[in-house]
Parts: C-alpha cells; sequence; structure tokens
C-alpha cells in the first residue's frame, strides 16, 4: 500500500511536470512591457493590442506592467538593479541619454531602423536618437505645448479671442481672475502647475521659445535659458502673480477641467481628460491658440518631447521584444494605420509619429483641438535631450516656483540654474570622456 | 556549571563543547537556529549598509555595473556639505522639523497622558480617538490635509476668515508649508506617545503619591517631584525614537508638498529620494545617508546621556 502511494504521488509529480513543459511549449517567449499608461481606460486598450499580438504570435506571451509617470525612471532603475527589468519599455526621451550611457539599452535591428528611417519625419527620429546619430527605438506620441483656454470664462471677462502676445496675456489673465471678500480665488486667469517638473518647465520653454530665447545651446554643451530673453520670460511669471494673473495655489491641471482656470499651456494627450471633464464643455468651450510671443519674439514657437519604444540590452528575448514593438508600430494594411497609432490618437489624443498614423488617423485628428497641435507639430522644437537633463529640468522647476512664491527675482533665480545646469553638463562631459 | 564540567577546553573565542552527545546535538541545533537571523542580519542589514558606505565614495547611477562606478573619494560627502544648497536647506528643514515635532509630541503626549490617567468619564473613548490617527495610511492622512489646509475651500481658512483674519496659504506658502508639515506630524503620532506615557504612568505606585499628599506635597509637587522622576526612562524612549523618526520623515513630505514650493518644506530622506531615483546619483544618496547617520547617531548619544544619568541620579 505503502508502496503504491509512493509510485501514484510520483507518477502525478511526472504528470505535471509534462503538463507544466507543455504549457512552456506552447508559449515559450515571455515579453514584460513596462508603460505609464495606467488608466482604466488606456489599460484596456494596451491589452486589446496584446492580445491581437498573442493571437497572431501563439508562442510569445506578454505581461503588461503600468506605473505612474512619476514613478516610472525609478521603476526602470530599480528593476535593473534587482535583475527584473522588463524587456520592453515605453519611456520619455529626456532619458534616453542617461539609459544609452549606462548601457541599459539595446540597438534596434536594422529593418527597423529602416523602417522608422522610411516612415517618420526627421526631427522626430532626431529626438530618439543620441548626437552620433544612433536611434534607439521607435517614437510614439509628439506633443507639442500650446495655449489651452477657457471660451467662456474669456467671454464673460469680455474678450472674445485668446491672447497673441504677452501683454494680452497679461491683461486677459487678471481680468478673469475672481478673488472673494475673505481673499479665496475662485478663478483664476492661467493656471501653472506647481509640483511637477513638466508642468512648469515645458509652459516655461514654450513662452521662452516665443520670446526669441534658447534652453540649451545647439551643441547641448551650456545652459542658455539665463538670457536676457529668459529673465523676461520669468519676469512675465513675476508680474501674472502680482497682478493676480495667476497664483500657485490653484493647480492648472486639476483645476482647468473644472471650469474655475481661465488659461493653461498644455500638450494634446489632455484631450482625454477634457472630454470627461464636468466643469468645461469640451465641443464648446475648450479652445486652443498659438503661445503668446513675447516682447523679444517675432513668431509663436513651442516646445515638442517625445516617447520611445525601446528594448532593455538585458532582455534575453531581444528578437522577440523588437519583433512585437514593429508589430504594433507597423501598418499591416494600407490606410489601416497601427495599433499604437489607433491608440495614441484615439485613447490619449496624442499625435503620433509615424507618417501613415498621421494619414490614417487624420480624421480623429482633425477636431478643434488635435488640429492645432498637429499645426504646431509643424514649427515646435523638440526638447533637447542630454545626459543629466532630468537634473537640469527639476533645478530650472524649483527656481520657477521660488519666483512664483516670491521667494527669489528671475534674475538670481537663472543665474542659480544657469550655473548648476553647466556644472552638470561639464561633468556629464567629464564622465563621457572617463 | 554543568555544561562547563562536562565541557572539552577549546580556544578562548571558540565555544566549548560539551562532552555529552546529547549536549553536543542541542549545541548544534542552538546553533542552526540562531545562524538565520544572524545571516539574516548580514545579509539584509550589515550587507546594505556597507556596499551604500562603499558607494558614498563612487560616482554610480544604479544603472551601470557596479564593477564600473568610478571612484569619487570624498567628494559626495564635500560637494554635500559645501556645494549643495538643497542638501543644506532640507538639513536646516529637517532640524526644524524634529524640534517642532518632538517638543510638541513630548508635552502634548505627556499632557494628554496625564488627562486620560485621570478618572475622566469616557476615557477608554479618548484613548481610542486620540490613537485612531496613528493607525491611519500616512498617505490617506496626507490627501485629507492637503483639503483642510487648501489656501481657498479648506476649512481652515473658512474658519479663520469667519473670524476676520487674512486667509494663510499653508502648504502652498513657503513660510508655512514646514510648520504646517509638523502639525500634521503631531497629530499623527502623538497618539502613540500618548499610549507610552500612559504605560509609564501607570507603572509608577500609587503608595509614592500617597506618602507625598501625607507629607502635604500639591498637586505640582506630586508632577515634579514624583511623576516627571519617575517618567524619565519613558521620556528617553521618547523622544529618543521620536528623534529619529523625525528626523527621517518621508512619506508624508512626499505625498503633500513633495518639498515644495521651492523646497521650502524639503527633508533629508526627499532630497535623499530624488538625488538617487530621480537623479540617478546613488554615490551622493548614499553619502548623504551616512551624513545623516552620523547626525542621528551624535543626538541619540547626548539625548541618552542626557536623561540617563539624571535618571540614574535620581
Amino acid at each position: 500500500m505503502k508502496f503504491k502511494t509512493r509510485h501514484f504521488s510520483l507518477l502525478l509529480f511526472v504528470l505535471l511536470l509534462i503538463l507544466s513543459s507543455s504549457v512552456t511549449i506552447a508559449q515559450d517567449t515571455t515579453l514584460t512591457m513596462l508603460t505609464h499608461w495606467g488608466t482604466e481606460d488606456q489599460l484596456a486598450a494596451q491589452q486589446t493590442i496584446i492580445d491581437a499580438y498573442m493571437a497572431e504570435n501563439p508562442d510569445v506571451a506578454i505581461e503588461l506592467v503600468t506605473v505612474d509617470f512619476g514613478e516610472l525612471r525609478t521603476k526602470i532603475i530599480t528593476g535593473r538593479t534587482a535583475g527584473i527589468s522588463a524587456d520592453v519599455y515605453h519611456f520619455y526621451h529626456l532619458w534616453l541619454p542617461d539609459f544609452v550611457n549606462a548601457g541599459v539599452l539595446a540597438e534596434p535591428p536594422q529593418d527597423s531602423l529602416s523602417y522608422i528611417d522610411e516612415n517618420v519625419a526627421q526631427g522626430t527620429i532626431d529626438a530618439v536618437s543620441t548626437p552620433d546619430g544612433q536611434t534607439w527605438g521607435y517614437p510614439t506620441e509628439v506633443n507639442p505645448y500650446l495655449l489651452v483656454y477657457n471660451k467662456r470664462l474669456l467671454a464673460e471677462a469680455g474678450y472674445e479671442a485668446p491672447p497673441a502676445n504677452w501683454e494680452e496675456l497679461k491683461e486677459i489673465a487678471a481680468a478673469i481672475t475672481q478673488v472673494d471678500d475673505t481673499g479665496a480665488i475662485s478663478q483664476v486667469g492661467v493656471g501653472v502647475m506647481p509640483g511637477w517638473d513638466s508642468g512648469i518647465v515645458h509652459p516655461f520653454s514654450a513662452l521662452l521659445f516665443s520670446n526669441g530665447g534658447n534652453y540649451l545651446s545647439e551643441d547641448r554643451t551650456v545652459a542658455e535659458f539665463n538670457s536676457a530673453e529668459g529673465v523676461e520670460t520669468l519676469q512675465l511669471y513675476a508680474d501674472l502673480v502680482a497682478s493676480g494673473g495667476t497664483d500657485p495655489s490653484i493647480n492648472g491641471l486639476g483645476d482647468f477641467p473644472s471650469g474655475t482656470v481661465g488659461m493653461v499651456i498644455m500638450a494634446p494627450w489632455w484631450r482625454a481628460t477634457l472630454r470627461a471633464a464636468e466643469g468645461i464643455d469640451f465641443d464648446t468651450e475648450v479652445g486652443v491658440a498659438e503661445i503668446p510671443v513675447g516682447p523679444s519674439g517675432d513668431a509663436p514657437s513651442s516646445i515638442a518631447y517625445t516617447w520611445l519604444f525601446a528594448v532593455d540590452s538585458n532582455s534575453p528575448n531581444k528578437p522577440a521584444a523588437w519583433d512585437f514593438i514593429h508589430w504594433m508600430n507597423a501598418e499591416h494594411e494600407a490606410g489601416a494605420g497601427s495599433a499604437i497609432g489607433d491608440f495614441l490618437v484615439n485613447a490619449l489624443g496624442a499625435i503620433p509619429s509615424f507618417d501613415h498614423d498621421q494619414a490614417a488617423f487624420a480624421e480623429s485628428m482633425s477636431d478643434h483641438y488635435v488640429s492645432a497641435f498637429v499645426a504646431a507639430s509643424a514649427y515646435a522644437r523638440p526638447e533637447q535631450i542630454v545626459a543629466g537633463g532630468q537634473e537640469i529640468k527639476t533645478l530650472l522647476q524649483v527656481e520657477i516656483e521660488a519666483v512664483l512664491a516670491g521667494m527669489t527675482t528671475p534674475e538670481d533665480a537663472l543665474a542659480s540654474v544657469e550655473m548648476q545646469a553647466n556644472a552638470i553638463l561639464e561633468e556629464q562631459r567629464m564622465m563621457a570622456e572617463e | 556549571m554543568l555544561m562547563s564540567s562536562h565541557a572539552s577546553k577549546t580556544a578562548w573565542w571558540l565555544p566549548e563543547i560539551p562532552k555529552s552527545a546529547l549536549m553536543r546535538r542541542r549545541m548544534l541545533w542552538a546553533y542552526v537556529f540562531v545562524s538565520a537571523p544572524i545571516f539574516a542580519l548580514l545579509v539584509f542589514l550589515l550587507g546594505p549598509i556597507l556596499f551604500s558606505g562603499w558607494v558614498s565614495l563612487h560616482r554610480w547611477d544604479m544603472l551601470s555595473p557596479v564593477s564600473d562606478m568610478p571612484w569619487r573619494g570624498l567628494s559626495n560627502y564635500s560637494y554635500l556639505l559645501t556645494k549643495d544648497p538643497v542638501f543644506l536647506k532640507s538639513l536646516g528643514n529637517t532640524f526644524l522639523f524634529a524640534i517642532g515635532g518632538v517638543g510638541a509630541n513630548t508635552v502634548l503626549g505627556l499632557g494628554f497622558a496625564l488627562l486620560l490617567n485621570s478618572r475622566i468619564r469616557g476615557r477608554t473613548i479618548w484613548r481610542v480617538l486620540y490613537f485612531m490617527p496613528v493607525i491611519t495610511a500616512p498617505l490617506a492622512l496626507a490627501v485629507m490635509f492637503s483639503f483642510i489646509f487648501n489656501r481657498n475651500y479648506g476649512v481652515v481658512n473658512n474658519v479663520i476668515t469667519a473670524f476676520g483674519l487674512p486667509r494663510q496659504p499653508f502648504l502652498s506658502g513657503p513660510s508655512q508649508a514646514l510648520m504646517t508639515l509638523v502639525f500634521i506630524a503631531i497629530y499623527q503620532y502623538v497618539g502613540y506617545y500618548i499610549v507610552i506615557f500612559l504605560a509609564g504612568l501607570q507603572g509608577i505606585p500609587q503608595d509614592y503619591y500617597d506618602a507625598a499628599q501625607v507629607d502635604g506635597a500639591g498637586k505640582w509637587q506630586e508632577f515634579r517631584f514624583i511623576t516627571l522622576p519617575l517618567l524619565r526612562p519613558v521620556m528617553l524612549f521618547v523622544v529618543v525614537t521620536n528623534t529619529i523618526g523625525a528626523l527621517q520623515v518621508f512619506d508624508l513630505v512626499f505625498a503633500t508638498t513633495g518639498g515644495a514650493p521651492a523646497n521650502s518644506s524639503m527633508t533629508v530622506v526627499l532630497h535623499m529620494y530624488n538625488t538617487a531615483f530621480k537623479f540617478s546619483r546613488m554615490g551622493r544618496a548614499s553619502a548623504m545617508a551616512f551624513i545623516l547617520f552620523a547626525i542621528i547617531m551624535l543626538i541619540t548619544i547626548a539625548q541618552v546621556r542626557l536623561l540617563r544619568d539624571r535618571t540614574y541620579q535620581d
């Protein structure tokens, strides 16, 4: 009896082993994809893409991991340190130089590079390439910044058209702001986004470029925001605070959708949020305009940032990972666009990088909101990426917030960041030479 | 004694091996059981401490292999102490947070404990109410207080303005953000220290108070000459643990202000987190950890000496 039980257990164990190995044979490659698209709708849309790929490729299993944007870089870093990195990353292109210097990324195969070259505008390719010309992944969303305004609040303040220059911006902002007898601000002219580096630095850069200024030098070795144009830009923030046109206690990101902010400088991917907003009607009340031109500028300009899909250099399944990324971004049927293009345009409201997606989803991008950003993407300047760029951006964010809080002057703020930024750029240069 | 009589003589640093097989087996198992936590301590505590000490002497982005870390000597330490304005600012903020938090928690904790130790109505309910914030998730508290202290629609400002006082920025004001955080921390932790002080108060024998009353001592004299001296060991525990916790504050600041506005509420551990994970400077972040460790150690030694000596003296 004892003998039989032992043999039965052994038989059961062997059967289980065979069963588990047959499952492994069925899906012998498992890829992990890390993204920051984590809302319920976004998760469902991504899963649909993944399911479609797995149906076509039954030997590949894909696991989707999402984290909030604020934790994405940390997740990538700690995942690699712990030896549990994802195979496929979708990340912000500002981090590209840091990741490349540290050997995080695998070089794309030649056929992927050729496909990108043939189907993406050169400016966007440059945004996901290092200065040596190496492209590191498939570019996805292109996000230029524009002035998004509440038509109803502008009309109530007596203005039919959005501001075209900074004087008009200040005037309209002050007219929109409403403060009650107790000092409570019920609505504000311009909404800033303290606590979020992109929410502070990207609008600043858009205004700086529209005032004829630069962020870094063309060769990206020296900070150039501490210029007469830069000081004028930051002075605009100080003036807006002084006139009541803005207040850091009102957050544009959260309060514009509730209908209490007149104007914000934002990106196209906000469309989904604005469509769902209860405080503002997307179709009739949300307006989009070019960035107002500063006193030293001669035409509206803007900044645009990009994201990309890339593969971890530690991935044991690099060919499969690149195949999956290519499948998501490629157009499988003429005129149908790619799976990611569909997701970017219809789930996010972002502008896709690939020409075939811009053509296939032209109608979806033709609404009054996204169409303005599509037009701006033609002239918006790509965010300059450089090793240490994230640190410089955060330093600038803190100093802009200090000006908003009345803790420092525009001159002192920019001088302080310039000194620290140049030290970081110098250090990165020396590191590269080591 | 029994063991030593059956043990054979070995080197001084080796354990004496019993001659009895049973004792040897028991000894072996004892070492097996003891080795598990020692191994865990070495791997999960001492190892990481030594590793981060090593990292603090390098430049490491956490992405490159450890073997490729460029040597930086003490430059991370000198940079922090001489060139990093955010570190010095965060150090100052952390001290202010600790001084405010520890002082208030100690005084309020003791005060409320004295009240709750007396025969007041609904004593158990009061104890539960004071302890509830301790078991509330810090992030939930942070979100709640962000609404309560909102400049434009927060309930605190509504009360203030109802009395004709001007509206205050609280968490969004550079001069008020840190002190508002201190207030939230007091709300969060005072219940814990009330419980500790209560346990200390209930450990003081009633005989002392009876004898003092016979001698004609008043309430203040009872507190000054009986309660306070006999509570000093508890006081030592409260002050030391509260100081260590306050100097390591992270979650509350991370969830409410994130160090804003303009680093006015930045603390050392939050700056350490940003430096490590946002700027990929693990060497500099490790150096911060060691500087903070040295500060905490010095303060703890001073506190222990100050309070312990007096306790023994009394």
